[in-house]
């Protein structure tokens, strides 16, 4: 069994090739994740600078579990992007605590430029779950894009005119501007993340079942974005902080990468469920390939699309035709094949395609099952052809028989009872006409002599006795029997059952070229090749011979097959006529 | 006695009629198939005809085939089917339907030619005449069971001679006993069989169909 793997055509293969990060980078990143997380814990644990609030100490250990989930998640899924994204969401995570508390006034200016850069690799977690990663619609992108304005434009706008405290970019304080500034800022940023839920809400309630589950850690985010845009509003309206809501909030952001590593470890679940199906299929006979992949998957829609031979097109056990690759963008398809054949094609939830590993190991389950039964039907087939050849053979033994007793019958048994009444005819006379007698006599011997030769030719149809002298000597025998000059070339011993299934050949031909081929020469040549002894009998008739057609043909076909040879027939009109034979002989 | 004889082998046929002729029978014609049989039966009315099993077109059964057109229209006449070899199959089904006037024999009975004339006129005057042969087949193919299984070993003897179509003198001949003891064990043979007094031949017949059928 050849190695099964997935084509190219499959989104499947490039999540297995695209390069995960260097081994360097790789050691860079958990160093530095884990080194920035001790600092940023740094004053809650040395109780330096500014107080530090509980929900402050939680969202210093935000970045650290994003930033950790995605590491592992990147180095699970190299191909998808969102690891990469929640690793970036982290590091951002880690600019405020790091920088804020800062003595350095440039360090709390950056800090507070971009407290909160983060949320654009958030947003943009959030948004691709589905598509690894990656922003594939202009709306995403222009949603994503659009938090520029609160984050970055008003941002900058904001600490123009903010008191010089720790900024730098103080310019005009003027707290009724900053007031203002303040108000759209925090209005643009909580409609954004209130139309980025929206928008997730709205896709979890789009999705099949499997990609719910894959959209769970969007959903979590999601509700976190809610969370602060009514923690957000709620400032603006109560004119304080609520301590509550911001709890809630920073404990609800560590829930994205949990969920998300909890997707994770459900798809190795999912592996339990395969050796369940290996099991089933190994074990019940007749369970439905499609029914035991269903359950497996967890996808009652799947289909095994089998490939319609001689043809382009697909069609389901039932022999439904089935597109591939399905119309529906929450279908997707993979092809199973055996050998660089391909056997089927897999027609699941295109949520699969998150667990990559799953369907690869899925495919290649269904591709052992569908050879496996393959395997079966031929060997049913080869079962029923060779009950076929053996009904012919006996029946070929029985008309053997029948011809045999007819010939016995209407020949030799005819002639004797003949030459019996002639003697009893002559007994009467011997005495009283000896010369009819005598004639008599001599007619009876003449009878004796043709019946011998009858007898004698009957022999040698049951088995060729000259064949204890070799299969030259009995080929030999047969071309100078033959009414067409026939040359016998043959310089070989086989077994006893191939020199009689090749003389039977010889003679088969041989009758066939004197009765159909007008030939005016053939030849039969007998020859080893390797672990195949070969018998060719050829005439330079006028062809057109029907290897299909006529029992002689078929019985000797039979003959062949039984020894596991190979009988052909050459026969193209006006070019003569090649019968050959293939026996193995070890 | 007046004959007809067919066999599609000529050299056959001449050496039976030759012999035939030769035993003082009247052959009054010859014949090389089963059409020209039915023909020659049709113009000569012969006592007996003598029809070989095997003849062309198919040389199958056409002698049977013959024979049952023959008695459907000259039921009067006999009819000896001659064969090259024993057949339990049609002509079996023959004789169990009708056995009176019917001879089944094996072609080499013919060159006993005193024998065979015998056969020929026990046929003709009603008798039923099987091929020694035959009845040996039926005997060792009989198993015990059947209404047969009630004679001795030496009545089923006599039976199979009586279905040979011997008379109670050439079965005492045969067996070596006198034509008495032989009506003895006739007699014994109906009684067992359940056959009702009444006429002699008659009686003979039906014990051969009971025989034959037991067999078939």
């Amino acid at each position: 069994m050849s190695v099964l793997r997935l084509s190219e055509s499959t989104p499947a293969l490039w999540r297995f090739t695209d390069p995960r990060p260097k081994t360097v980078a790789w050691v860079a990143l958990w160093t530095g994740a884990i080194v920035l997380e001790l600092l940023a814990l740094l004053p809650v644990v040395t109780d330096r600078g500014a107080p530090v609030t509980g929900p402050g100490i939680v969202f210093s250990l935000v970045g650290g579990s994003f930033a950790a989930c995605g590491l592992i998640a990147w180095n699970r899924r190299p191909d998808s992007r969102s690891g990469a994204l929640m690793t970036a969401t982290g590091f951002a995570f880690f600019l405020l605590p790091l920088l804020g508390p800062r003595d350095s006034e440039l360090a709390q200016t950056i800090g507070n430029l971009t407290a909160d850069w983060w949320i654009f690799f958030f947003v943009a977690l959030l948004l691709t779950f589905l598509t690894a990663g990656r922003l594939r619609t202009r709306f995403d992108q222009a949603l994503v894009a659009s938090f520029a304005l609160p984050v970055v434009v008003l941002q900058v706008l904001s600490m123009l005119v903010s008191p010089p405290e720790g900024n730098l970019l103080s310019a005009f304080p003027d707290a009724g501007v900053s007031d203002a500034v303040d108000k759209a800022q925090r209005f643009t940023l909580g409609g954004l993340c209130v139309i980025v839920a929206v928008v997730v809400g709205a896709r979890w309630l789009r999705a099949s079942r499997r990609r719910r589950l894959a959209l769970l850690p969007s959903v979590a985010g999601g509700a976190c974005l809610l969370l602060f845009a009514m923690v957000l509003v709620n400032d603006l309206v109560t004119g304080s902080r609520s301590e509550t809501l911001l709890w809630i909030a920073a404990c609800s952001l560590v829930s994205v990468p949990a969920a998300f590593l909890a997707g994770l470890l459900r798809s190795r679940l999912a592996r339990g469920a395969l050796t369940d199906l290996m099991r089933t299929l190994r074990t019940q006979r007749n369970v439905s390939l499609q029914q035991a992949l269903a359950t497996t998957l967890d996808d009652p829609l799947l289909t095994v699309a089998y490939r319609l031979p001689g043809s382009l097109g697909y069609a389901d056990a039932s022999g439904e035709p089935v597109l591939v690759p399905p119309l529906e963008p929450a279908r997707a398809s993979a092809r199973i094949e055996h050998d660089g054949e391909e056997l089927a094609a897999l027609v699941y939830d295109a949520g699969l395609d998150d667990d990559p590993e799953l369907l690869e190991a899925v495919v290649a389950a269904a591709a052992i099952a569908i050879e496996n039964e393959r395997l079966q039907a031929e060997s049913a087939q080869r079962v029923l052809e060779l009950r076929a050849s053996r009904e012919r053979l006996v029946a070929a033994g029985d008309a053997e028989r029948r011809r045999l007793e007819r010939n016995l019958h209407d020949g030799a048994q005819q002639r004797l009872v003949a030459i019996a009444l002639q003697l009893r005819i002559l007994q009467g006379r011997i005495r009283r006409d000896p010369e009819a007698a005598e004639e008599l006599a001599a007619a009876a011997g003449d009878e004796l002599a043709l019946s011998l030769a009858e007898l004698r030719e009957l022999a040698r149809g049951i088995h060729p006795a000259v064949l204890e002298h070799g299969l030259a000597a009995a080929l030999e025998s047969l071309a100078s029997r033959s009414p067409v000059p026939t040359t016998v070339a043959c310089a070989l011993k086989l077994p006893e059952p191939l020199e009689l299934a090749a003389y039977f050949v010889a003679s088969e031909a041989l009758a066939n070229v004197a009765k159909y081929s007008r030939a005016t020469s053939a030849s039969v040549r007998v020859w080893r090749a390797g672990d195949t002894a070969r018998i060719e009998i050829a005439d330079d008739g006028v062809g057109g011979a029907d290897a299909s057609s006529g029992s002689g043909l078929r019985g000797l076909a039979d003959r062949v097959e039984a020894l596991d040879g190979r009988l052909s027939v050459v026969s193209p009109p006006g070019a003569g006529t090649i019968v050959a034979a293939e026996l193995p002989c070890a | 006695m007046r004959v007809v004889v067919a066999d599609d082998s000529l050299l056959v046929r001449k050496g039976i009629v030759t012999l035939l002729r030769e035993a003082g029978i009247e052959v009054q014609a010859e014949a090389a198939s089963a059409d020209a049989l039915l023909a020659a039966v049709d113009e000569h009315r012969p006592d007996v005809a003598i029809v070989d099993i095997r003849m062309p077109p198919a040389f199958d059964d056409e002698g049977i085939q013959a024979a049952h057109a023959l008695r459907a229209k000259h039921p009067q006449m006999a009819i000896v089917l001659l064969s090259q070899h024993v057949d339990f199959g049609t002509a079996m089904l023959v004789l169990a339907e009708r056995p009176e006037r019917l001879g089944y024999l094996l072609k080499d009975r013919v060159t006993n030619v005193t024998e065979f004339a015998a056969t020929l006129r026990r046929v003709a005057a009603g008798g039923t005449a099987l091929d020694p042969e035959v009845v040996q087949r039926l005997l060792a193919s009989r198993a015990d069971n059947g209404p047969l299984s009630v004679l001795t070993e030496r009545e089923r003897e006599v039976l199979a001679l009586v279905a040979e179509g011997r008379s109670n003198r050439g079965i005492g001949d045969r067996l070596g006993v006198s034509e008495r003891a032989v009506q003895k064990h006739v007699t014994a043979i109906f009684d067992k069989l359940g056959l009702a007094p009444g006429e002699d031949d008659n009686r003979r017949i039906l014990a051969v169909l009971l025989y034959l059928r037991s067999a078939s």
